[in-house]
């Protein structure tokens, strides 16, 4: 099988225990030799931030369509199958029945179980009502091969702020403006960490945790909503589990951090690519130490620096690779070694190409 | 007596006596004109209009970031040749926005670069950077 | 010392006439370890052109890649090797080729040197079961075998086909061609040298017809290819129901030793799958190399398949966004970089003529022929 990866990588893999990648490779050929016996081990796809946006009727931004389209029609492609999929929130950009209904009959295209995540786009025109009649629950959890999921609704925002705006519509867009001076920020609210609270109580300390939230349960940088509020409380209430892992959506773009026993990963839009925080030249921001970043994206491509994720769950902790349509995958396995997740072909400086700094 | 002297006052305050000789008056009240120019730019990069398609700047370049201003004139691959930055914002008008390009002194167009600008202030200059 | 400066002189002048790029080009890029010389590119002529290299004795890379055809066989759509076997894929031309990052419409070969070990030993190409008989034919040849011994210093014994590729590679290099009306007219500055229409084509090209990105060109040379892999919607468009199966079956077979150069020239379905057979990456599904412009409108038909028969309907397949027959399904796999255009019939008119200013004087022969051909078939 023909290795896409640096030389560097089989070094790499001695610490991690990535050995699959999204391929169409009967398992047998591909499994790394030394895979914890009696750990969990199972993949699943991640697609995420689709923005489908209507223009007028049934005429949709193309752009848009095809990011999702071919992000169905390769997960379909995969091999060994996933054990499911799940998509991250943003399926629409203004929450209209007819963006919705649109993405969900691309995403139906979907040969596995499809769990979704709600994002502000979705949200903010009628609450999530139409999105429940969809997609169901706005947060909960479930158990799977002994890894214990959860779905957070994470954001939510001040109720003063949701009240304050004359129309559906007005909210709506004013949630819709990444950079809008006028948003407000992400939170899960006082309800939902109650429920986490309690749904966590059930879970013994060694059961691995995967959370998926669309914002990302840490504070980033509040000008773009790449923040949730009780960031910190939630990884309290997290802090007592040997090994969680954290999949949040809304940054199109690459991001992982290890904070204690959490590591946090970012996925990919199917749709556009947002900028790195600091390329912002009047604010401050805290994009992650441990990010090896994507590279700058070319517009005339449209699928360039979009993708989707395929994961693979293995020994409790997730290795995660972006499936980037227009360039070179990127890898980011937890390496055991270092107790937190790197790039598997870039985390050395020397290894980096220029395309990776001039964001 | 009085008119007079309030005429040659106001005079004096309004027209100096040479050209290099602005006041911080003038300087700052152009500076609001600039700012003006620069707000207006701030609402045609949010806004849906300036294509057919219904997506705005600001979808891709939250605060106009990743334009990188400063390093125009530079090479430009998807125009094949060392180009300024109003012609990668038609680059963008026609292709992402699926609209209409405008020319360099579109008042739009000045808008546009003066808050692309305004939001990448404090940066050095690196013209020809990729 | 005044020898010995004569002779630095010497290699110096030799060296710059032989780098000197045409019009429009860069400088060619020439491994060190195989470094041109005349005695070496004559051989690789030889190489080139030699008919005994096959498993029938009557097929060489000349006959592919015939010099007065623009190193093409146009028009055929695919090649006829061996015994007229055909195999799935258009010949692309040599002229140039020297610029190209890596060789073959998927890029499965790194480079010349390379590129050259493979034809020989495919079975509907030179059909032959390994190099021996190759090596053989050299060293009982005398004249091969003196050439051999002056340019690598090489034995009969020692010949292998390290040489006789580099050889061939070398004599490959020397086929580059620039100073099209357009290299005058854009490079040099000549204002009458290309027609009003294809004036108005290059601004299409540059424009609405979103050429430039991926046939791409520089400030002070242009080459028309990114180098890089692109599902443009030819081929797969038709097979877009067989693509699991098909890659699925062709990744188990791939892993179970399957030669992929066999198997992409001997059956058309797994030829459309393109460079994912070479890479496995599911994002590189359908996705070919973009290949050069220059001498475009002698190189017909086009495309990996030669599905497209003229320059006109490939604009045209670009203008429909992907897909040859403008209600087509697109396939899911397509490049991020097509997009329906929505071109006016001038422009399209206009981007034919631009692309047909892209010939080289040394091959405007072939045009001629090439179009007047087209218009006696009522194809144009």
């Amino acid at each position: 099988m023909s290795n896409k990866y640096i030389a560097g990588r089989r070094d790499f893999l001695k610490a991690t225990t990535s050995g699959l990648i999204a391929g169409m490779l009967p398992v047998s050929l591909v499994r790394l030799a030394g895979a914890a016996e009696g750990e969990p081990d199972f993949t699943f796809a991640y697609i995420s931030d689709s923005h489908i946006q209507q223009i007028k009727g049934a005429k949709f931004v193309r752009n848009w369509d095809q990011g999702l389209i071919r992000a169905v029609a390769e997960a379909n492609l995969l091999e060994p199958k996933p054990d499911f999929v799940v998509f991250g929130g943003d399926l629409a950009q203004l929450g209209s029945k007819a963006e919705l209904d649109h993405g969900a009959e691309i995403l139906a295209g979907l040969n596995y179980k499809t769990h979704a995540v709600l994002g502000e786009h979705d949200f903010y025109l009628d609450m999530g009502e139409y999105w429940s009649k969809l997609y169901g629950d706005h947060y909960y959890s479930w158990d799977h091969k002994g890894v214990h999921f959860v779905v957070l609704n994470s954001i939510l925002t001040y109720d003063d702020w949701v009240n304050k705006w004359e129309t559906d519509e007005r909210r709506m867009n004013e949630m819709a403006g990444l950079d809008n001076p006028n948003g407000s920020p992400f939170m899960v609210g006082d309800k939902q960490m109650k429920w986490l609270k309690k749904d966590l109580s059930k879970v013994s300390k060694d059961t691995p945790i995967i959370v998926f939230s669309h914002s990302p349960l840490q504070k980033i940088y509040k000008g773009w909503n790449f923040w949730t509020e009780e960031a910190d409380d939630i990884q309290a209430l997290l802090k007592p589990f040997d090994k969680v892992n954290v999949i949040y959506g809304h940054v199109h773009q690459i991001q992982y951090n290890q904070i204690d026993n959490i590591a946090f990963t970012s996925v990919m839009s199917t749709a556009w690519p947002w900028p790195y925080p600091e390329s912002y030249a009047q604010a401050e921001s805290h994009l992650p130490i441990l990010t090896v970043p994507m590279n700058r994206a070319d517009p005339f491509n449209e699928r360039d620096a979009t993708g989707w994720q395929f994961m693979n769950m293995n020994s409790g902790r997730v290795d995660l690779e972006f499936n980037l349509y227009n360039n070179t995958n990127r890898t980011v396995g937890f390496n055991h070694d270092k107790g937190h997740p790197e790039d598997t072909s870039f985390s050395d400086p020397d290894a980096r190409t220029p395309a990776q700094s001039h964001f | 007596m009085l008119r007079v002297t309030l005429v040659v006052i106001s005079m004096c305050l309004l027209a100096p006596a040479y050209g290099d000789e602005f006041t911080a008056e003038e300087a700052e009240r152009w500076m609001e004109q600039f700012e003006q120019v620069a707000a207006d730019g701030r609402r045609l990069w949010t806004s849906p209009e300036i294509g057919t398609n219904g997506v705005a700047c600001a979808q891709c370049h939250p605060n106009a970031a990743n334009t990188h201003p400063e390093t125009y004139p530079k090479f430009q691959k998807q125009l094949g040749r060392v180009v300024q930055l109003w012609e990668m914002f038609n680059w963008c008008l026609r292709n992402p926005l699926e609209g209409e390009e405008m020319a360099a002194d579109d008042p739009r167009m000045i808008a546009m670069q003066a808050y692309a600008y305004k939001e990448r202030r404090g940066v050095k200059l690196e013209p020809g950077k990729h | 010392m005044i020898k010995a400066l004569l002779a630095i002189a010497a290699l110096v002048l030799t060296g710059a006439a032989a780098a000197q790029a045409p019009l429009g080009l860069p400088d060619v890029p020439v491994p060190v370890d195989n470094p041109q010389t005349p005695e070496k590119i004559a051989l690789g002529s030889r190489l080139f052109n030699d008919l005994r290299f096959s498993s029938t004795r009557a097929v060489s890379c000349a006959t592919c890649h015939i010099a007065a055809l623009a190193f093409t066989d146009s028009p055929l759509h695919v090649s006829k090797g061996i015994n007229d076997l055909t195999g799935t894929r258009n010949a692309p031309t040599v002229v140039n080729a020297a610029f190209n990052k890596t060789q073959f419409w998927d890029g499965r070969s790194p480079d010349l040197e390379d590129q050259a070990l493979h034809p020989f030993l495919n079975p509907v190409e030179m059909g032959l079961e390994n190099h021996d008989p190759i090596l053989e034919t050299i060293r009982n040849d005398s004249e091969y075998v003196k050439a051999f011994g002056t340019v690598f210093d090489a034995g009969p014994d020692e010949i292998s086909m390290n040489e006789v590729t580099k050889a061939i590679a070398a004599f490959e290099r020397t086929q580059v061609s620039g100073d099209s009306p357009f290299d005058r007219w854009y490079f040099g500055g000549e204002q009458d040298a290309m027609t009003e229409d294809a004036v108005r084509g290059f601004a299409v090209f540059l424009g609405n017809g979103r050429c430039v990105s991926c046939h791409a060109m520089e400030q002070d040379f242009a080459l028309f290819t990114d180098h890089q892999f692109h599902n443009v919607g030819v081929g797969i468009n038709d097979i877009q129901d067989k693509v699991p199966e098909l890659a699925r079956a062709f990744q188990v077979a791939k892993n179970e030793g399957m030669d992929v150069d066999v198997a992409v020239l001997t059956d058309a379905d797994t030829s459309h799958l393109g460079r994912f057979a070479v890479d496995d990456q599911l994002s590189s599904m359908g996705a070919f190399k973009t290949s050069t412009l220059r001498n475009i409108a002698v190189t017909a038909p086009y495309m990996h398949d030669g599905s497209i028969r003229t320059l006109r309907e490939v604009v045209e397949h670009y203008n429909n966004g992907g897909v040859s027959k403008a209600d087509g399904a697109v396939n899911p796999f397509l490049s991020g970089g097509i997009r329906p255009l929505n071109l006016t019939e001038q422009e399209m008119d206009d981007l034919v003529a631009f692309m047909e200013a892209l010939t080289s004087p040394q091959f405007e022969q072939s045009l001629a022929g090439s179009v007047a051909s087209a218009k006696v078939s009522g194809e144009e």
